[in-house]
C-alpha cells in the first residue's frame, strides 16, 4: 500500500507543478473484502431458497462491478460525440450490442431448433410513433439527469448525491408509465406492427444483417471521430 | 503562468466537460487548470477530450471518489 502510494505521488509530480499537498486517504481494501464477503453469503442463502435466484445475484453483482469499472456509459455513448466528438464510449457500446446480437441469437435459435419455446419473445415490441417519441424523451432526460437507468443505479453506488435524486423520480416516472401503459398500448401500439427480424429475413439473414448495420455504424462512428478531433491516438 | 480551479463537485457528466472546455478558452498558454470533480464518468471524458486537444494531463484522487484533473494548457 505505502510502496503504491509513493509511486503515485512521484507520478503525480512529473510535469505539471502544483501547489496543495495531498489529504491522506482511508485504506478501502477491508471493505472491499467485506463486501465480497457479504455478496457471497446473501448469494449461499439465496442459493438455498432458490438456485436461479443466487443466479440472479451473482450476475448483478458481476455486472455493477463491470459497468463501474468499465465506465461504460449508454448516455456518454449518445452524448459525447455531439460535445466532444469523442466516439470511444459509443464505439464500445456497439460492440457490446454486436456480442448481445450473436448470445441472443444462439439462445434463440437454440430454443427454435430444439423446438421448445423462444425465450424472451414478450419483448419483441411493437413499433410506432410512440416510440420515436418515448426515445427522444428519455434522450433529453437521461442526459440532464447524468445517466441512463444503468448509470444512474451505477453512480448512486458510488455515493454521487445528485444521482440518489435522479433514481427517486426515475422510479416516479416508471410507475406513472407503467400505469399509463395500457392506453398507450390501446391507442398506439394495438394496430403498430411487431418486427422480429427472423420473421423477415431467416435467422442467418437477420444475424448478418444485424452485424452488418452495427458495423457499418462502428466504421461511421471511427469516421466522425477522426473528422471531428483531427488524428487522434487513443486507444 | 497562472492556476485556475474550476469546482465541478457535486456535477454530474456532461457539466465539468462543458466548464473545463468554456474556462480552457478563457486561458492563456501555458496556464494550468485545476477541475476537482467527484464524478467517475468525468474521470474519463475531461482527460480524453484535453489530451485529444493536444494539452498535458493528469489526473490525481485527492480522497475517497474525488479527483482533481490537472490541465496544462499548451497551445
Amino acid at each position: 500500500m505505502q510502496e503504491n502510494a509513493a509511486t503515485q505521488s512521484q507520478a503525480g509530480s512529473s510535469q505539471i507543478r502544483r501547489s496543495k499537498p495531498r489529504k491522506k486517504k482511508k485504506n478501502q481494501v477491508p471493505f472491499g473484502f467485506l463486501g465480497l464477503l457479504l455478496i457471497a453469503a446473501v448469494a449461499l442463502v439465496l442459493g438455498q431458497k432458490n438456485g436461479t435466484l443466487a443466479l440472479f445475484w451473482v450476475f448483478g453483482c458481476c455486472f455493477g462491478f463491470i459497468l463501474q469499472k468499465a465506465r461504460f456509459c449508454f448516455t456518454a455513448s449518445m452524448r459525447d460525440p455531439c460535445i466532444t466528438g469523442s466516439t470511444s464510449v459509443t464505439r464500445a457500446v456497439l460492440i457490446a450490442f454486436a456480442i448481445t446480437t450473436i448470445g441472443f441469437t444462439a439462445i434463440k435459435y437454440g430454443a427454435f431448433v430444439n423446438g421448445g419455446q423462444i425465450p424472451g419473445q414478450s419483448y419483441v415490441m411493437p413499433v410506432s410513433l410512440a416510440t420515436c417519441v418515448g426515445g427522444v424523451m428519455f434522450g433529453i432526460g437521461m442526459v440532464i439527469a447524468g445517466g441512463c437507468a444503468s448509470g444512474t443505479l451505477m453512480r448512486v453506488g458510488e455515493g454521487f448525491g445528485m444521482q440518489i435524486l435522479s433514481l427517486f423520480f426515475f422510479v416516479v416516472g416508471s410507475l406513472i408509465g407503467a400505469s399509463h401503459m395500457g392506453w398507450w398500448t390501446l391507442n398506439f401500439n394495438a394496430t403498430a406492427p411487431k418486427v422480429f427480424l427472423p420473421d423477415v429475413f431467416g435467422w442467418a439473414g437477420a444475424l448478418i444483417l444485424q452485424l452488418a448495420v452495427i458495423g457499418l455504424l462502428y466504421i461511421a462512428a471511427d469516421k466522425y471521430e477522426k473528422k471531428r478531433m483531427g488524428n487522434t491516438d487513443e486507444d | 503562468m497562472a492556476e485556475f480551479t474550476v469546482d465541478c463537485l457535486g456535477e454530474a457528466c456532461p457539466v465539468p466537460l462543458m466548464k473545463v472546455q468554456k474556462q480552457m478558452e478563457k486561458m492563456a498558454v501555458g496556464d494550468v487548470l485545476i477541475a476537482q470533480i467527484d464524478h467517475s464518468c468525468a474521470m474519463k471524458n475531461i482527460p480524453e477530450w484535453a489530451r485529444n486537444n493536444g494539452h498535458n494531463v493528469e489526473i490525481e484522487e485527492v480522497d475517497d471518489g474525488e479527483w482533481e484533473i490537472v490541465i496544462e494548457k499548451t497551445k
